[in-house]
């Protein structure tokens, strides 16, 4: 297991959701082990040992925002996350106060987490529990990291600052920890690609592009690209960054259930090839795009659940945004429509959809271009709040 | 009582006495329901002969049983099996559950012998047993045609008449109440059927709206599922969804388990039944999913584990004549996966196996125990023993082993062997991470950490089968939407964590019942076969024979993460006093 958790180790550092030195993960099979910072090491340990299950993360986030939440609330111990992918599968992230953590220690936080995946813990960082594998406790991590950071821009928005420091930390995530999103450097295969090995291929190297350009973190997002007669899309639950292996055939006519493992936004690809000229396909969640997705201006509106309920199309930077929720739950049937002649679509809360006519190049393109587009938008209203 | 009835029915079918009795809070907190508090009242019987007339037969739904959670119509039978001589638990849907809940009981305990053939019935507040002398020789829908007007059925045909080691109890035409040979047991009581018509809902929920919550958020997931609710998942295909993806894996048993691999399986595939037999959905009372599928003139088609002992393992891709034996055994009561299994051993000592058009001329045989049929009736081990070559059973603890070859899935292979009911999929189900990817994907060819993964998900599953939902919620949901839904149901709080410990519980009951019973280390082994013999490779994919040093390896640390000793038994001989 040692192996596990230091590959997981290296990419909470190299998708910059830890930071450098302040990660520790335990495992158990039959006996526990742990590593990392001494102190979440020992953390991590005494939690794990708590609870029935095979892996555990506690880091240090690179941003504070997970205390700033805490401390901007003086009546909560929970967060309800706003995007819909990280509330479909968190429902609620739990958080710890310094004084509440200093008083009940590892049994407080096994007790939290014997019901959650994932806990903030004021002054301590995110910990995070994997069932099953270590990889799902780095998975739980980054899922409450996207919340928490998801939120937190989403808070500042509609409350500003109100903590001493927040101004200052901000200004410095936009300088220091933001980076210029570009598709610059990027080797696209021309399309269209219609031999499989290629497409193949293409397909593992631009997912691993999209998690190297923050366009997704690691375990989100899905991505596929049409052959003759088949969508060769990524499994359900791999990673962008680690396709190899992990891609589903999938032919149009339903002559094979092989597919089955493939995404649960499946419908949602078929139905964009059938309805578009599109020849490939991709799916992120880019931070500021899931942000500005839910920023909407209609006054007056009686819908409350807008994610799953809205039956308008925004524009968005010349981005249609619709509603729908994950897999057979909408959002198959409300993307195709508008996705067709921009090749880009915002899902409410969730996510943006990109095709390219002919290669990934052009649906690389235009998500970044949409992330830029609402990372710009967002701090230009929060400047004019 | 909020979720739970608190109130069990007990019939004497000796003496032909019938009462109820309360069941103590204490035992459905800590047990919850179905398979649970089954296991928990075969304290103190789990010795007994499975034919003994005071073994019990026990019926039990669930806390949720009667509401809209979704999946939770779900009954467990439990009792002591003939097949293996393991405790044993059998799930199953239909409508009869709901039925059996709001006719006011939690469980029906039956125990005892009848001198003559009997039909329990029950209807709103009465109970009674009623001769079924004119029944006793008829097959399962026979017998349900006849008995549909007095509510819903769960009877055995005449396979469990005739003591057959695996037949099944159905519960409706279609639902089996499958492995084991629990509708031996009932046979020999001479229970024909029982029939319930529930008077009304009794299923009091304490938090309406957290529960409502709960639901959505059930469902959701389900969405979110491309296993569950994906345009090639479950609710479109059923099960035989699965036939092309675990031929694909190179793990389908094949011809005996002697290769993993059989390109025909395209002729019974999701696909080609919806195309052949313009499969319709249909399923369970109160499940979204309706994973069942059937013809438009309502005969049930085969699930994949039927499919596919009745087509790879015995060399068989003739789709209708796998749906043809399928309905056999459906009228017999009849578990197609030991018939199939057993069929295939039995093929492969005689060296052939049976052709397509053999099959429901032997399973009759089988069922009405005659001709070649009283020696298959006995199941995979017994044939192979008497054929004088007991490596042909591919069995672990004489259950045949379902669809998934272990050499193509490490988690499997553990889990066969540490399954307390013998060689099944079901109670950690690694299919979910080895080949579906559900929470995550595990490297299936690898036993690394799949000792404490397999423990963890039987303890999970223990708690799913008490819960009586549906294993295939889980490929969607997690414990903690159910923990969820029963407490906002019972309004005891319930959390994954307290409810794995209660799974544990259960896991480890069972275990000490056969360990009772003799079995130990040497009993959680597979066949001789996966240990010596690679599977059909290619496409990139190797198979090789199961590495027994690292299974042993992986086994034992799987004792020292139960707090079993080495011999996979209990230190503590008084282990269950301390439990509730």
């Amino acid at each position: 297991m040692y192996d596990q958790i230091a590959k997981y180790t290296r990419k909470l550092v190299a998708d910059r959701s830890a930071l450098h030195g302040w990660i520790a993960f335990a495992a158990q099979d039959d006996h526990l082990l742990t590593a990392g910072e001494p102190y979440l090491a020992q953390l991590a340990g005494d939690v794990l040992g708590r609870l029935d299950a095979l892996g555990l993360v506690a880091a240090r986030p690179s941003l504070p925002f997970a205390d700033f939440i805490v401390r901007r609330t003086s009546d909560q111990s929970l967060i309800i996350p706003r995007d819909t992918e990280t509330r479909t599968f968190l429902h609620d992230i739990p958080f710890v106060r310094s004084d509440e953590f200093a008083a009940g220690g590892p049994e407080l936080l096994a007790r939290l987490l014997g019901n959650r995946k994932g806990v903030i813990v004021e002054g301590v960082g995110i910990v995070a529990v994997g069932a099953v594998t270590v990889e799902q406790a780095y998975i739980n991590y980054s899922s409450v990291f996207h919340a928490v950071f998801v939120k937190y821009l989403q808070d500042l928005l509609t409350g500003g600052f109100l903590l001493p420091g927040e101004r200052e930390a901000l200004e410095g995530f936009r300088s220091d920890w933001l980076r210029p999103l570009t598709a610059d450097g990027l080797v696209f295969r021309p399309g269209p690609l219609t031999e499989p090995a290629l497409i193949l291929s293409e397909v593992t190297t631009v997912g691993r592009y999209t998690v190297e350009r923050g366009l997704v973190d690691s375990f989100f997002g899905n991505i596929s690209c049409r052959g003759d007669d088949m969508i060769y899309i990524s499994q359900t639950a791999a990673s962008l960054d680690e396709l190899d292996g992990c891609i589903d055939p999938v032919p149009f006519a339903a002559t094979s259930t092989t597919g089955i493992t493939a995404s649960s936004e499946l419908a949602a690809h078929r139905r964009i090839y059938e309805t578009s000229d599109a020849r490939v396909i991709l799916h992120g969640h880019p931070k500021f795009s899931v942000v500005m997705s839910m920023q909407c201006e209609r006054e007056g509106c009686e819908i409350t659940d807008c994610w799953r309920d809205c039956p308008h199309v925004r524009i968005l930077g010349g981005t249609p945004v619709v509603a729908g929720e994950i897999g057979a739950g909408g959002l198959a049937k409300r993307v195709p429509p508008v996705i067709g002649e921009s090749g880009r679509a915002l899902v409410y809360g969730h996510g943006v959809f990109t095709t390219g006519r002919q290669d990934f190049a052009e649906a690389f393109r235009l998500m970044v271009e949409v992330e830029n587009w609402c990372r710009h938008e967002y701090f230009r209203r929060l400047a004019e709040r | 009582m909020n979720g739970w009835t608190g109130t069990i029915l007990k019939v004497d079918l000796t003496s032909g006495r019938l009462w109820r009795e309360t069941l103590p809070a204490e035992f459905l907190h800590a047990y919850l329901g179905g398979r649970g508090l089954g296991v928990r009242l075969m304290r103190g019987f789990h010795t007994l002969d499975p034919f003994a007339p005071e073994m019990p037969l026990i019926f039990a739904a669930g806390p949720l049983c009667g509401t809209t959670a979704p999946t939770t119509d779900r009954l467990a039978v439990v009792s002591r099996s003939p097949l293996t001589g393991t405790i044993c638990d059998c799930s199953s849907g239909g409508r009869f559950p709901r039925q059996m809940k709001s006719a006011g009981f939690d469980a029906l305990f039956l125990s005892g012998a009848s001198p003559r053939p009997v039909v329990l019935r029950i209807n709103g507040d009465t109970a009674e047993l009623v001769p079924a002398d004119a029944l006793w020789g008829k097959t399962v829908p026979e017998t349900i045609a006849t008995l549909a007007d007095a509510g819903s059925v769960a009877a055995i045909g005449p396979a469990g008449e005739n003591g057959v080691l695996f037949a099944n109890i159905m519960v409706g035409e279609g639902n089996g109440g499958g492995r084991g040979g629990l509708g031996a047991v009932m046979g020999h009581k001479r229970l024909k059927a029982v029939v319930v018509d529930g008077a009304r809902s009794v299923t009091t929920i304490a938090d309406r709206q957290r529960f409502q919550l709960a639901c959505q958020d059930v469902l959701r997931l389900f969405r979110a599922s491309p296993i569950i609710f994906g345009e090639l998942g479950i609710a479109e295909y059923g099960t035989p969804a699965l036939v092309d993806l675990v031929n694909q894996r190179r793990m389908v048993p094949t011809e005996n388990f002697r290769r993993t691999y059989f390109p025909e399986s395209r002729n019974y595939s999701g696909p080609a039944i919806r195309r052949e037999y313009g499969a319709q959905k249909g399923g369970c009372s109160g499940c979204p999913i309706q994973c069942l599928k059937l013809t438009p003139r309502g005969e049930y088609l085969p699930e994949y584990e039927a499919l596919s002992h009745f087509g790879a393992l015995n060399g068989i891709s003739n789709l209708a004549a796998i749906v043809r034996a399928n309905t056999v055994c459906n009228e017999l009561g009849l578990d197609p996966v030991s018939a199939g299994a057993t069929l295939s051993a039995w093929g492969e000592g005689r060296g052939r196996f049976p052709a397509a058009d053999e099959l429901p001329g032997l399973l009759a045989d089988i069922g009405h125990r005659r001709g070649d049929g009283a020696l298959l009736a006995l199941g995979s081990r017994r044939v192979a023993e008497q054929l004088g070559n007991p490596g042909l059973s591919m069995s672990v603890k004489s259950l045949e082993l379902p669809a998934y070859d272990p050499r193509g899935a490490y988690g499997m292979a553990l889990a066969y062997c540490t399954s307390n009911r013998g060689g099944c999929h079901l109670r950690a189900y690694p299919l979910s991470h080895e080949i579906l990817r559900k929470p995550v994907a595990t490297d299936r060819f690898s036993f690394s950490g799949k000792g404490r993964i397999i423990k963890i998900a039987e303890d999970t599953n223990a708690a799913v089968d008490s819960l009586m939902a549906c294993t295939f919620s889980f490929l969607g949901a997690t414990l903690e939407e159910y923990a969820e839904l029963l407490s906002a149901a019972t309004g005891i709080e319930y959390s994954p964590q307290s409810l794995g410990e209660t799974g544990e519980r259960i896991y480890l009951t069972e275990r000490f019942y056969n360990c009772a019973n003799g079995f130990s280390v040497a009993d959680d082994l597979l066949p001789e076969r996966f240990y010596v013999e690679p599977g059909s490779g290619g496409d990139g994919i190797e198979v090789p024979a199961i590495d027994r040093a690292r299974f042993d390896e992986e086994l034992q640390k799987y004792y020292r993460i139960r707090g079993l000793t080495p011999a996979g038994t209990f230190a503590d001989p008084r282990f269950l006093e301390k439990l509730p």
